[in-house]
């Protein structure tokens, strides 16, 4: 009997023990909005890797600097698409940080959802002068008359660089025009050797193609024509570089794989002229044997390029302590000093109009002319549809039917055809 | 043998019970549900009834996927099988030539996903790799392993074989130990070569073993992920886009819960039929063997 009281009282003790252990491990994961200086802890979620990164920690560090209420604890998340995964799961779940980065067409989807801060309410954010079309105002139809969701972080356009040694060998200029780009890829190819062109087959630089060839992506309605017959028109560009005229090389591998092996390409000589963003603009130059020249992208039946990049956005339902938090730290990094340290370090856009007459005053723009051509190509940015479906069709729908279509080979006018289709479907 | 109180049975199934109602059947109860809504984990679910099933049906996405995730098994169960069968006989020799040849050949298999498929998209490189560079001294054209849709599939079938063959071998191996060196003996003496021992003997009763090693095999080409995520991200033109990593695609990256929740519904129900299918072929063995 007493073998039994004393094991009774044991299993009871076990029993409150264990319960005590849980509420207090789940007492543990409430979230601390202070750390123990009595800082607001500002968890940043980032995907940024190599120099981006190293810039991105920098102005956190000097930020830190500045003031000693917030300290901002940046965390890795993985490239854009990964991020996005894990910050959808987390509002999900309750347990979003309060700020993170995402890339342009998610920020409507993410807005629509309800799920970001308004950041119209906090002091100076509507102030800030950034430059039009990489902000929300301009960079998304109509952006200017919704609440502020986006804070441009790393903001960019696609370009057109070519290897100034083999140009100039050849006697050749930077295509202005698709015809010309189709001649001079076929001028420079060296079957097994080189191919004369190269850009990865994805989403952003079809959009740039469909915008020359005169169409949108969504009509004014909202609905999504994906360019109707400009698309068309610009996918079967890319199957005549590829399988008629046999200039182009398909490069291998999924979203910045590609974009990995086609900057690899270009700088072992292997595509003579590439199209990717102007965010590598400082890695090419400083990786390249041969002088990198940056031009426009070529006319078809106009200019146009779409943006890309990401903005920085605050989350809703994190603690009002933290998002005032985020706000502040995003109005240090809009600041002149913050803007143009990226953007010159990088060779993303610039984001405020202070940055980039500092630029210009300190002389970069004439010491880089690269840089001095993605400026001028803003002038031709088409803005993106403020459309929640953007983002949902571009990766589920067209993105891999593009790559279908020029690997295989496959109709244009049936692959976007059946795109459309599709995406007219609730999904 | 009757339990002494009829709650006994339940009480004993009750744990593992517990755990399969919370991992399997209410996860699955739940996909189900959610399969019947478009969302995207952030708005509010709209109800579409069955029209994530037509969409992935209609568009031929899901037989697609299907057939892709049945050949790739084909491949990998059949390569894996052979080869593991073939080194087991060949290796299933004494000395220490040997048992380092088995463990070498074994090694891969106990080494993570993760870096066999790092290791491989190095080898497979079309420019840097060591078969493009085997593929250029033999003067053979340039084949894109991972960038060719034709080839893509093939290749990871490939280099998953390569990461279970040694596995299989050993259960062969095992297998091979338990065959009575009698049978062989009395076989050779009535004058059966090699190839009709084997016939005769030797695959008979192997039979058992081999159908667990085609079970391992089917299930390990099924959960095929790491390999996919990592070699090609479901590419060249979806090429490799088999069904564990379409739904994966289709929650985390398109992000549509009502999609990938039919696509794991049709994947279970695929999955029962060929349990179904591998159960009644066991037991028809076992009624054979008994008659």
């Amino acid at each position: 009997m007493k073998t039994r009281d004393f094991a009774d009282l044991s299993r009871r003790g076990f029993v409150t023990g264990a319960s005590l252990a849980a509420l207090s491990t789940l007492g543990g994961c409430k979230r601390a909005v202070r750390d123990s200086k009595g800082r607001v802890r500002l968890q940043l979620w980032f995907s940024l890797g190599g120099r981006n990164r190293e810039v991105l920690l920098e102005i956190v560090k000097r930020f830190h600097a500045t003031q000693d209420e917030i300290h901002v604890e940046p965390v890795y998340q993985g490239d854009y698409f990964e991020s996005l995964a894990k910050l959808r799961t987390a509002i999900a779940a309750k347990a979003a940080p309060a700020l993170s980065h995402v890339v342009a067409e998610v920020v409507p989807y993410l807005a629509r959802a309800g799920t970001l801060e308004s950041l119209d309410g906090y002091p100076g954010m509507r102030e800030i002068p950034f430059v039009g079309p990489l902000a929300q105002s301009g960079g998304f139809r109509g952006g200017g008359e919704r609440p502020l969701h986006g804070v441009p972080l790393n903001r960019s356009t696609p370009l057109m660089y070519c290897n100034g040694e083999i140009f100039a060998k050849e006697g050749l200029r930077a295509p202005t025009t698709w015809r010309e780009l189709v001649d001079t890829a076929k001028a420079l190819t060296r079957p097994g050797e080189r191919w004369g062109h190269e850009v990865p087959i994805s989403w952003w630089f079809w959009v740039a193609l469909v915008g020359q060839a005169g169409g949108t992506v969504f009509d004014e309605s909202g609905r999504a024509t994906l360019g109707d017959d400009a698309g068309v028109r610009a996918l079967r560009l890319w199957q005549d570089l590829v399988h008629r005229e046999k200039v182009m090389r398909p490069p291998p591998g999924r979203d910045y794989d590609a974009w990995n092996v086609v900057n690899q390409d270009f700088l072992g000589g292997r595509a003579a002229f590439i199209w990717t963003s102007t965010a590598y603009i400082r890695y090419l130059e400083d990786n390249a044997r041969f002088p990198v020249i940056a031009a426009p992208l070529p006319k078809d039946v106009r200019a146009s390029v779409p943006t890309g990049g990401t903005f920085f956005v605050v989350v809703k339902q994190a603690p009002d302590e933290e998002k005032a938090a985020a706000a502040r730290f995003l109005r240090f990094f809009c600041e002149t000093e913050q803007a143009a340290y990226l953007s010159t370090r990088t060779g993303y856009l610039p984001i405020t109009t202070p940055a980039v007459a500092k630029m210009r005053a300190d002389g970069f723009f004439a010491k880089h002319p690269n840089d001095e051509v993605a400026q001028g190509q803003l002038a031709n940015v088409e803005p993106w549809p403020w459309e929640p479906l953007l983002f949902r069709i571009e990766r589920d729908i067209v993105d891999p039917r593009l790559e279908e279509a020029v690997l295989l080979d496959r109709d244009a006018a049936s692959v976007l055809g059946e795109a459309r289709t599709l995406a007219a479907r609730p999904g | 043998m009757r339990p002494r109180a009829p709650i006994h049975p339940w009480l004993m199934l009750g744990p593992s019970l517990a755990a399969w109602t919370l991992f399997v059947f209410l996860p699955l109860g739940l996909a189900a549900y959610e399969s019947l809504f478009a969302w995207d984990m952030l708005t509010d679910p709209v109800y579409v009834g069955t029209a994530n099933y037509a969409a992935i049906a209609e568009s031929g996405e899901l037989w697609r996927i299907l057939g892709r995730t049945l050949g790739f098994s084909v491949l990998v169960v059949t390569g894996s099988m052979t080869l593991g069968l073939a080194l087991a006989l060949l290796l299933d020799r004494p000395g220490r030539f040997f048992a380092f040849v088995r463990g070498a050949i074994f090694s891969a298999y106990v080494v993570s996903w993760v870096a066999v498929a790092l290791l491989w998209v190095l080898l497979l490189d079309p420019d840097r790799g060591v078969a493009a560079a085997a593929l250029r001294a033999l003067h053979l054209p340039r084949v894109g392993f991972l960038t060719d849709p034709h080839a893509a599939l093939v290749t990871l079938a490939g280099v998953t074989v390569w990461k279970i063959t040694g596995y299989a071998m050993v259960v062969f191996l095992a297998g091979l130990r338990a065959v009575p060196q009698s049978l062989h003996e009395a076989a050779s003496l009535d004058g059966a070569n090699a190839v009709a021992r084997f016939r005769w003997v030797t695959w008979p009763l192997l039979k058992p073993t081999a159908a667990f090693v085609a079970t391992t095999s089917l299930i390990v080409s099924f959960q095929a992920f790491d390999v996919v995520r990592i070699m090609t991200g479901g590419g060249p033109a979806r090429a490799t886009t088999l069904f564990v990593y379409a739904i994966y695609e289709q929650v985390f990256m398109n992000l549509s819960v009502g999609r990938a929740s039919a696509l794991a519904v049709v994947y279970f129900v695929v999955l029962c039929l060929l349990a179904a299918l591998q159960l009644r072929a066991w037991r028809s063995q076992t009624v054979g063997r008994r008659a």
